[in-house]
């Protein structure tokens, strides 16, 4: 599944914009380039030269232990750069970046859905990005009122990460482990955003990460195991004026391939851009143009603490693959509503794919954004 | 009862033509008691007012704020603060002062916060405005106010400095503060935290966290926490607490104006009592016809309150704009005080709220009430037939006289027994004391006219004829002449308290202010933490002429949950001069305090704590707790709170290492210490230090002293006006007694300027009794507050001094107020014809 790339760049942007880093007097930020040189493992460390960049992680999981509880969860980390120029100052609280965590479980017995998050400055004594070829790639103070720091390291396959709220009685500790490879997302891990070859970003992701650890609910410790889904995504692009949202899926399906599509949405609803990745149960990729697939929405599903109306389950009908599959969401309220800043609200859910039969094919997440009033990121 | 009421405001009009200049002398002096009543609490409430303002400006979304219990700690601290259970946000402030440049004495309060820390800080930090917070260098937000007093908009260039570091700054946006807390300062300006740290201050260290608690926790659970997390370098107290502490700090300051303005409120009340028996007893007909035609007891009661009423309603609307007007005219004096003596906010608004209203009602009608009430009760207990027979309410007097002035002197010496022997050891006592004195002056005042006025020979028929006939109006004037004695009291009393206490200054001034040239940062204040670092020192040292340097180090530590100034100074250069000792031997204890980790402490911090040489004195500073023997205890009056002073190397052993914030010189004997300062001033042009000559820095403390005691003459006028009021009163009611006395002496050959002269020498008479009886109180009440009160409140002793000018100065001014209060009734009874003097017009 892929990456929220899309909403987590315009998040960023948006969180960026919000605390008002215009930038005007800024020097320009590296954007991202067709024929950029990766380099792994050290690119999945920090890229500071550019303005955003994430650390995505969503899945599903299972309890060892029976009777089997299943969970969705999503972790990811932010960094939202504010300077980009090396002036030392003669403070710890300088700093050139931001850091932003968000943390959801959503328990799919119970139907509850659990939001956590922090935000910081990257400074020593908050939470830092870290330096490849040290494990850890970024740590942050956990939420006010927890004694746990958020972390994300390398555990040199993969990633392990941890996350804690004591305020929701909340948590997990995950260690992963790569079942497929390592995929582009675009070519060369270019993926447009936009009309313009400006709007884009460097994007890869793990399609498929076997996930086993700890996960905490309600005080409650389970342990589990499942499979996830790993988006990384950094550039320095901002939304075009006339794009409101987007909604973005990572669906996993039970034979072993994924597909990836983002749709960018204008005011009117209209889709302005979209773009999608076929990956094989091989791991071979296949990008996907607009006319290739087609998406249509079954119902709407209304955010009584938001006002937002969100899209409620689709059906995506990809002819070249001969798949028509239905998408489902677990529960309705998967929205994550942000303390820390306002008018921060998007949904973020387990789905469940099936056939029209009502065969299970798989399991995913949907990410939609720019729904509710006032809920556009001012970019 | 109706009817009374309607009758009685019908009738009001009549009344209030007949006796217009006594309607409004009355309620001329139940405006003044008013005003004074309410000038101090309009002072005293925005004094605190202006602190609180602050505290929600900068903190109102927070419950708990951690402060340090030296002015900063380790910004280390704040992610264990934020991990701590319970908490539910968190973020730090850096607060510097900064003097703007090119501005005398123009102090910024830099309020250095993590604007990236979203929905926790008070104003609102997400306009556009504030996108350079981070990244352009100096950014500032200042209020509109100052903007607009300075002619500032955004994009604006400043220079400020902070100790002897300069730093330009840009105003990058405007908060208006005044919308969170209208009283707050214009003076507040925000930075982001690394950049008040980075130009202004130094890293590692905070001045605070501020703290949103979940609700759910219990907050004495998440303070005790917090307090085991963070140890003892750090105080965790709630928003009230930090605003009781301030209160706490001017509590005696503002119990002892509260005091004096009641003082005025006691002679207002003796001027509606004079003006209401002559009211009623010029009514006694009226009132006698209304009883025979059937009014009951409670009627003529409620006729004469209702009156009384309208009066007190009267100088009720009178007092509210002179008693805001009083409080405003002071606002910059008060001010000065709190900043220089009590380390709080500066007042620049006030705040008037509602229920001052309600006070000043309730002080002018229910002062009005209770000062005639018992003319109104005797007055409505007499039979119809009395009320209309010949009243000889001045024989009574005269029979009461002696009975009065022996339960007078009896209670005054039972209170005075009861101090001596039971009191003394009770901290109001001397309020007591002081009361009993203004209570009793009342009693004793009857006989000692009758007694002052029988014993004069009349030789002439004016002056002398005057004097001697007052003693026949004993009832009248016994209570003008009380009130006269109340405020002279008060004017004596707090007279030579202030010169003992000035005078008592300046031998403290003289041993302690020792050094020929002080300096420190232009942005330095008492409360602040301004460094001169050691690279202008070293060039301040060089300078030719210099023969010794002295350095100071404040800073501020906790002890017993306050706040208390230290200052580290090199000892051994005081061992015959400063730190004037209460008692012991100087040079032992200077031994103890240069080699042997010894404090000296001051005379308030003593008193206060009750802490006594040999004792420890126990304070908590960065490092936490410390213990420092006590090896003296000296005079200090520069700080209420207290202070304590110690050796910077014993500061530095026991606090660590830390910034100089001051330095002072002396100067070789042939060297004229304001050509130095001239000198020093020129070399240093461009340093940002506050260079001032012995001469200089003593005229400066003066000038605090006298701001200090400035509301406190003001109370003193207030009630000087309102006894001279009551001396024209009573000689306007005199008057219009005499009406038929007068006209029989005109009739006879009497001239007018012999009337005049027998008017005349009833004011002077007044004036002498009141002054002679007032110099014995003010006296009592001047030992009273020199040698009771203040110790118990301040912790200052004070030596003794009589200014004979300025209680000459006192006296002259009393009768020269007496005899102008004479002369407008003088000139009334003298210059209107005999025939017309039976009109009630006055």
């Amino acid at each position: 599944m892929i990456s929220n790339s899309l909403f987590k760049y315009l998040l960023i942007i948006f969180v960026t914009a919000l605390i008002m880093i215009s930038g005007n007097s800024l020097p320009k930020w590296k954007i991202a380039q067709p024929d950029y040189q990766w380099s792994f493992p050290k690119d999945h460390w920090s890229h500071p030269k550019y303005k955003t960049e994430w650390w995505y992680f969503t899945g599903h999981l299972q309890s060892q232990k029976k009777p089997h509880r299943r969970f969705g969860y999503q972790f990811t980390f932010f960094r939202i750069g504010i300077l980009n120029q090396t002036e030392s100052q003669k403070s710890l609280w300088a700093t050139k970046n931001l850091i932003m965590g968000h943390a959801a479980i959503s328990d799919l017995q119970t139907k509850q859905h659990f939001f956590s998050e922090i935000l910081y400055r990257e400074i020593p004594l908050l939470g830092k990005f870290g330096l490849y070829p040290n494990p850890v790639i970024a740590w942050s103070q956990g939420p006010a009122g927890t004694d746990q720091k958020w972390t994300l390291s390398w555990n040199g396959k993969a990633f392990d990460f941890q996350v804690k709220d004591s305020r929701l009685g909340i948590g997990f500790e995950l260690s992963t482990r790569p079942l497929k490879k390592l995929i582009f997302q675009g070519p060369n891990g270019y993926s447009l955003k936009g009309h313009t070859p400006s709007a884009s970003s460097q994007y890869y992701s793990f399609t498929r990460l076997a996930t086993k650890g700890k996960l905490t609910l309600k005080n409650q410790i389970f342990l589990v195991e499942g499979e996830s889904w790993m988006d990384k995504e950094f550039g320095s692009n901002q939304l075009a004026k006339n794009q409101i949202g987007w909604d973005w899926f990572s669906l996993q399906l039970n034979d072993g391939s994924e597909l990836m599509l983002y749709l960018l949405r204008e005011h009117s609803g209209k889709i302005d851009f979209s773009r999608g990745t076929w990956i094989s149960k091989l791991g071979t990729t296949r990008y996907l143009k607009p006319g290739e697939w087609t998406l249509e929405v079954q119902s709407n599903w209304h955010s009584s603490k938001s006002e937002s109306l969100y899209p409620f389950g689709w059906i995506i009908h990809l002819p070249s693959e001969n798949l028509k599959m239905e998408i489902v969401p677990e529960l309705a309220d998967q929205e994550n509503r942000s303390h820390l800043l306002q008018n921060l609200n998007y949904w973020e859910g387990a789905v469940s794919i099936q056939n029209q039969r009502g065969e299970k094919l798989g399991r995913g997440y949907v990410e939609l954004t720019g729904y509710g009033k006032d809920n556009r990121p001012p970019i | 009862m109706s009817r009374v009421i309607t009758y009685s405001l019908k009738t009001f009009l009549s009344h209030f033509q007949r006796a217009r200049s006594l309607f409004f002398l009355t309620a001329f002096g139940v405006a003044l008691g008013v005003a004074s009543v309410l000038a101090i609490q309009i002072i005293n409430l925005n004094a605190i007012g202006a602190f609180s303002a602050g505290i929600q400006a900068i903190s109102g979304k927070a419950d708990l704020s951690v402060v340090g219990q030296t002015s900063t700690f380790s910004e280390e601290l704040y992610p264990l603060v934020l991990a701590t259970k319970g908490v539910s946000a968190a973020w730090p402030l850096y607060r510097v002062d900064v003097a703007l440049v090119g501005h005398d004495r123009f102090i910024l309060e830099i309020i250095g916060a993590d604007l990236f820390s979203p929905g926790h800080l008070p104003w609102d930090s997400s306009s556009k405005e504030f996108s350079g917070a981070l990244y352009e260098k100096g950014w500032t937000a200042v209020t509109p106010d100052l903007a607009k007093q300075m002619g500032w908009s955004i994009g604006s260039s400043i220079s400020v400095t902070s100790g002897t570091r300069r730093a330009e700054l840009k105003i990058g946006a405007l908060i208006d503060f005044k919308k969170i807390s209208p009283l707050s300062s214009s003076k507040l300006a925000v930075m982001d935290i690394s950049q008040a740290q980075a130009l202004l201050g130094k890293s590692g260290q905070i001045h605070q966290i501020d703290i949103r608690t979940q609700p759910e926790f219990n907050l004495r659970q998440i303070i005790q926490s917090l307090q085991e997390k963070l140890g003892p370098s750090t105080q965790i107290l709630t928003l009230q607490q930090r605003e009781d502490q301030a209160a706490g700090l001017m509590s005696a300051f503002r119990l002892n104006l509260t005091a004096l303005s009641f003082i005025s409120l006691f002679v207002g009340f003796f001027l509606v009592y004079t003006s209401s028996q002559a009211s009623l007893l010029r009514r006694r007909k009226e009132f006698g016809l209304l009883r025979s035609i059937g009014a009951t007891r409670l009627q003529i009661l409620t006729l004469i309150l209702v009156e009384v009423i309208v009066l007190g309603l009267v100088g009720v609307i009178m007092g509210l704009p002179l008693g805001y007007w009083i409080a405003e005219a002071n606002i910059e004096m008060i001010s000065s005080t709190l900043t220089n003596v009590y380390l709080l906010e500066e007042i620049e608004s006030l705040n008037f709220p509602f229920w001052l209203y309600i006070l000043a009602t309730t002080i002018g009608i229910g002062g009005a009430i209770a000062g005639s009430l018992l003319p109104a009760l005797d007055m409505s207990r007499q039979q119809p037939q009395s009320l209309l027979n010949h009243f000889t309410l001045h024989e009574r007097v005269n029979t009461l006289a002696l009975p009065t002035f022996v339960a007078g002197s009896t209670f005054l010496l039972i209170i005075f027994l009861w101090f001596w022997f039971w009191g003394n050891t009770w901290k109001p006592s001397g309020f007591v004391l002081a009361v009993a004195i203004l209570v009793s002056l009342p009693l004793l005042t009857p006989l000692v006219v009758q007694q002052f006025c029988q014993r004069g020979q009349i030789r002439t028929f004016g002056l002398g004829y005057g004097f001697k006939s007052l003693g026949a109006r004993l009832q009248r004037c016994s209570f003008s002449v009380a009130c006269l004695a109340i405020a002279v009291s008060m004017l004596i009393g707090l007279t030579l308290m202030i010169s003992s206490f000035r005078r008592t200054v300046e031998i403290w001034v003289e041993s302690s202010v020792a050094a020929d040239v002080y300096i420190t940062t232009e942005s330095w204040q008492s409360k602040s933490e301004a460094i001169l670092d050691s690279k202008t020192i070293s060039l301040l040292t060089k300078t030719p002429g210099i023969v010794g340097v002295d350095q100071l180090r404040k800073m501020k530590v906790s002890f017993q949950n306050n706040p208390i100034s230290l200052s580290g100074v090199n000892m051994s250069l005081f061992r015959k001069g400063s730190f004037p000792l209460l008692e012991g031997n100087r040079e032992q204890i200077f031994n103890k305090v240069i080699g042997q980790n010894a404090v000296l402490i001051s005379e308030p911090l003593s008193r206060k704590a009750a802490l006594s040489v040999g004792d420890q004195l126990v304070v908590y500073g960065a490092t936490g707790r410390v213990e420092l023997p006590i090896a003296g205890i000296y005079y200090d009056y520069s700080s209420e709170t207290g202070t304590a002073a110690l050796d910077l190397s014993t500061m530095e052993n026991n606090f660590g290492p830390g910034e100089i914030n001051g330095i002072s010189l002396y100067l070789d004997q042939n060297i004229d210490s304001e050509e130095m300062v001239k000198e020093l001033k020129s070399r240093f042009i461009d340093h940002p230090l506050r260079i001032r000559s012995n001469r200089q820095l003593r005229k400066d403390i003066f000038k605090v002293f006298d701001q200090t005691f400035a509301v406190v003459r003001i109370l003193q006028i207030i009630s000087l006006l309102i006894a001279v009021c009551g001396i024209t009163l009573t000689l306007l009611i005199l008057a219009r007694e005499q009406v038929a006395e007068l006209a029989l002496y005109r009739a006879l050959g009497a001239s007018r300027k012999q009337i005049f002269r027998i008017f005349f020498g009833q004011g002077l008479a007044m004036g002498l009794m009141g002054l002679g009886l007032g110099l014995a109180g003010g006296i009592l009440l001047a030992l009273i507050l020199v040698f009771v009160i203040n110790p118990s409140y301040f912790g200052w002793t004070i030596q003794l001094h009589w200014s004979n000018l300025s209680l000459a100065q006192q006296m002259a001014t009393i009768l020269i107020s007496a005899l102008l209060a004479s002369l407008y009734p003088a000139l009334r009874a003298s210059q209107t014809p005999a025939a017309e003097l039976s009109h009630d017009d006055f």
